[in-house]
């Protein structure tokens, strides 16, 4: 008994001195400046000169934004139609593509390819794509007869073209996790339920979706906080225009810190986000009853 | 116990994207460093080794080749002070680090209008006494700039660019429409974009004017004879001046039909719209001609001062860059030096507009025959005479982007009536001037 609570303990000290560096890291870069984001939301903090405690000033303020609110909105639209058509077509290229044969992983190959390319300079590519007179999206549907929108520059359009191009280029990488998650559903669960007479809808109904729920609890979880930080593609394809219907959260946090030197506002508006990220991301948990099935 | 390490991991994930947003704060949060003991007069001249000084910037490829020509004549011209130009794609962000924890640059390249915002946090140094103390006079600056880099009667910076809209037209695309002056005012604008507009079927081939960018909306304001800002810092749009150019812009967008909303998006420089002849009239600034007469014969253009209003007011909004120092510098002395070689020197400062094709602010340079005879130059130097800085309201940019041109995107689409624009438009940028003012 004593030797073996010894190499325990022996492989304990092992065990912290590997994971010291990366919970020092952890420490310095996140635990760090989360707590001091915190602090600094009560403050009138902006980075130069001032920061005096002010109380709830600025989440009064924030109730009361309501451009913070409109943008809540906007990416809550986002997500809602996001994250869902995401984890069905990535799914749904997954299994079209799991399977051993020729040509295969060229078509793998093709699908993953946006998501290697940087995310300004693919939406730099969009804008031209959905140009309203020479974009060929809409030379495409003229040749069926249909004048297609001023995609990004109308209100009607420019959410639903930014879910587009954030789609088009996140399938990819989400589809090779879907894969992997396929692959590893074993045989015999589907032998058998053939040999019961299952059909092929019902295999997937009850094998391939309930085996693949950690991969679909990971998948979801990650596109909901990605699809709530939405910056980079709406900001370069439609500058948060038309009519702040494309303006973000994260789009606002910056403009306030960095341009409006009011950091701790800014502070402010990124717990709340946070905030809205773990409810979100809480509601997901529910909805995939993830509890027995992760891990 | 699982669902305890997915709940962890879901916090700590999102506490990870907040992480984000707090980086490159140590605590120095006393106003400036000690280092300030500013203005000491360099005593130690002669002592064989030339002071250093860093300059800051954001322009790279062309502008920083522009800069050091400008360093290098300076660095040539004397031997006690040595500037070296260092480019910082993301200045303004390093600036804020630097301004508190030391290794502050000794000369900022600075866009104006983020004057109000910064000198009030006195991380710039005043100029008025270097100023008096070399007897050089603000009166040979254009003085809007000058305006634009004062805060409280103290001057930060002096003015390197100037820079304002004028329009621009297709010589050919007028004259096949039988057009045979350029406009001058807003009927004849609009008779000239309706004359030149060439609509196939339901795709526009060629627009006659550009309403592409509703952030011109001060401009036009000017134009009706109105001001974005009342002088006690409110919103001051909502009347009738803001109805004359929501109403001018409606009839050409909706009635007139001389443009397509998004027609110039994501157009680049090689497919510019007016450049390719599918724009004929188009408001621009001096920094496009050079690509325009890239395009020689293919492209024959010309230019003119903004059309006037219905009242015969003119308006065009000035923009451009200026030369700060930070207090945070340990020269200031030597700083002032080389931004005083640089922009208050007749030679230098048009050696400099020469080099980079800009306008200088100093306007003895731009008495030379290289601007008054250039036929490209000249609309715009007319243009700079009439033209008003933005607002030196901090909130004002936020005011625009947030508030203003929203709400007329909303408009110009048939969302909203100009009436409920201008009163949203009001409602909302008064709250976000409020919000934004300056916190000393």
């Amino acid at each position: 008994m004593a030797s073996i609570s010894k190499l325990n303990r022996h492989q304990a000290r092992t065990a912290y001195v590997f994971i010291t560096p990366t919970i020092l890291l952890f420490l310095i870069f996140t635990v760090i400046p989360v707590v001091m984001a915190f602090y600094f939301s009560f403050t009138n903090y902006d980075v130069v000169k001032n920061r005096d405690w002010v109380n709830f000033d600025n989440y009064k303020r924030l109730f009361h934004d309501d451009l913070y609110w409109t943008t809540f909105k906007n990416v809550a639209y986002y997500t809602v139609i996001f994250v869902p058509l995401n984890i069905l077509l990535s799914l749904g290229i997954a299994m079209l593509l799991n399977f051993r044969r020729f040509g295969v992983r060229l078509f793998r190959t093709m699908n993953y390819m946006p998501t290697l390319t940087s995310a300004v300079a693919a939406a730099t590519v969009w804008v031209w794509l959905l140009h309203p007179e020479y974009g060929l999206v809409n030379t495409l549907l003229g040749y069926i007869g249909v004048t297609g929108p001023a995609w990004l520059a109308q209100t009607e359009t420019a959410m639903l073209s930014i879910i587009l191009v954030t789609l088009w280029q996140s399938i990819g990488s989400n589809m090779i996790i879907y894969i992997a998650g396929l692959q590893g559903v074993p045989d015999y669960l589907y032998e058998s339920a053939k040999l019961d007479g299952a059909n092929a809808l019902q295999r997937f109904r009850y094998i391939t979706w309930p085996q693949l729920r950690p991969t679909t609890f990971l998948v979801s979880t990650m596109s909901i906080i990605g699809a709530l930080q939405l910056f980079d593609q709406a900001f370069v394809l439609t500058q948060g225009g038309p009519g702040n219907v494309t303006k973000t959260p994260v789009y606002l946090i910056y403009q306030q810190g960095f341009n409006q030197l009011q950091m701790g506002y800014a502070s402010a508006q990124a717990f709340v986000l946070a905030l809205a990220i773990l409810i979100f991301s809480l509601i997901n948990m529910r909805v995939n009853k993830s509890e027995e099935s992760v891990v | 116990m699982k669902k305890w390490i997915s709940l962890v991991a879901i916090a700590s994930i999102s506490t990870a994207a907040l992480a984000g947003c707090s980086g490159g704060s140590s605590g120095n949060d006393q106003t400036s460093p000690s280092s300030s003991a500013s203005a000491s007069p360099s005593a130690s001249k002669p002592s064989g080794k030339p002071v250093e000084l860093t300059f800051w910037g954001d322009w790279s490829g062309e502008g920083q080749k522009q800069f050091e020509t400008m360093v290098d004549a300076f660095n040539k011209s004397q031997d006690h002070i040595k500037v070296k130009y260092v480019l910082q794609q993301d200045m303004i962000t390093k600036f804020l680090t630097a301004a508190t924890s030391g290794g502050s640059p000794d000369i900022l390249f600075w866009d104006r209008w983020r004057t109000s915002l910064y000198a009030p946090k006195n991380v710039l140094h005043p100029l008025d006494e270097f100023l008096a103390k070399d007897s050089i006079s603000k009166d040979d600056f254009y003085g809007e700039a000058v305006k634009e880099l004062t805060y409280k009667d103290q001057l930060y910076g002096l003015p390197l660019t100037v820079d304002a809209r004028a329009l621009f037209y297709n010589k050919k695309l007028l004259a096949d429409a039988g057009v045979t002056a350029p406009p001058s005012n807003w009927q004849e604008l609009e008779d000239a974009a309706v004359k030149t507009t060439k609509w196939n079927g339901s795709k526009l081939q060629v627009a006659g004017f550009s309403l592409g960018d509703a952030g011109l909306f001060n401009m036009y304001l000017q134009q009706a004879g109105g001001t974005m800002l009342t002088d006690d810092g409110k919103t001051n749009f909502n009347n009738d001046k803001g109805k004359a150019v929501l109403d001018y812009w409606d009839r050409l967008l909706n009635q007139d039909k001389v443009y397509k909303i998004g027609f110039e998006q994501g157009l680049g420089e090689s497919t510019d719209a007016f450049a390719t002849g599918k724009l004929a009239m188009t408001y621009n600034g001096p920094w496009m001609l050079t690509t325009y007469k890239k395009y020689g014969k293919d492209l024959d253009f010309g230019v003119v001062p903004p059309p006037a209003g219905p009242n015969g007011d003119k308006g065009s909004v000035m923009g451009g860059f200026g030369l700060v120092i930070p207090e945070g510098s340990k020269h200031q002395q030597e700083a002032w030096e080389f931004i005083k070689w640089w922009t208050a020197n007749k030679d230098n400062a048009l050696l400099w507009a020469k080099t980079s094709l800009n306008i200088p602010g100093f306007k003895p340079a731009i008495e030379d025959p290289f601007f008054q005879d250039d036929p490209f130059w000249k609309p715009f130097l007319e243009t700079l005479e009439i033209a008003k800085i933005r607002p030196t309201h901090p909130g004002y940019s936020v005011l625009e982007g947030d508030a203003l041109i929203p709400n007329v995107q909303l408009f110009q689409q048939g969302k909203q009536s100009a009436e409920d624009t201008l009163k949203k438009a009001q409602q909302q940028g008064d709250k976000l001037l409020q919000d934004n003012a300056v916190a000393e």
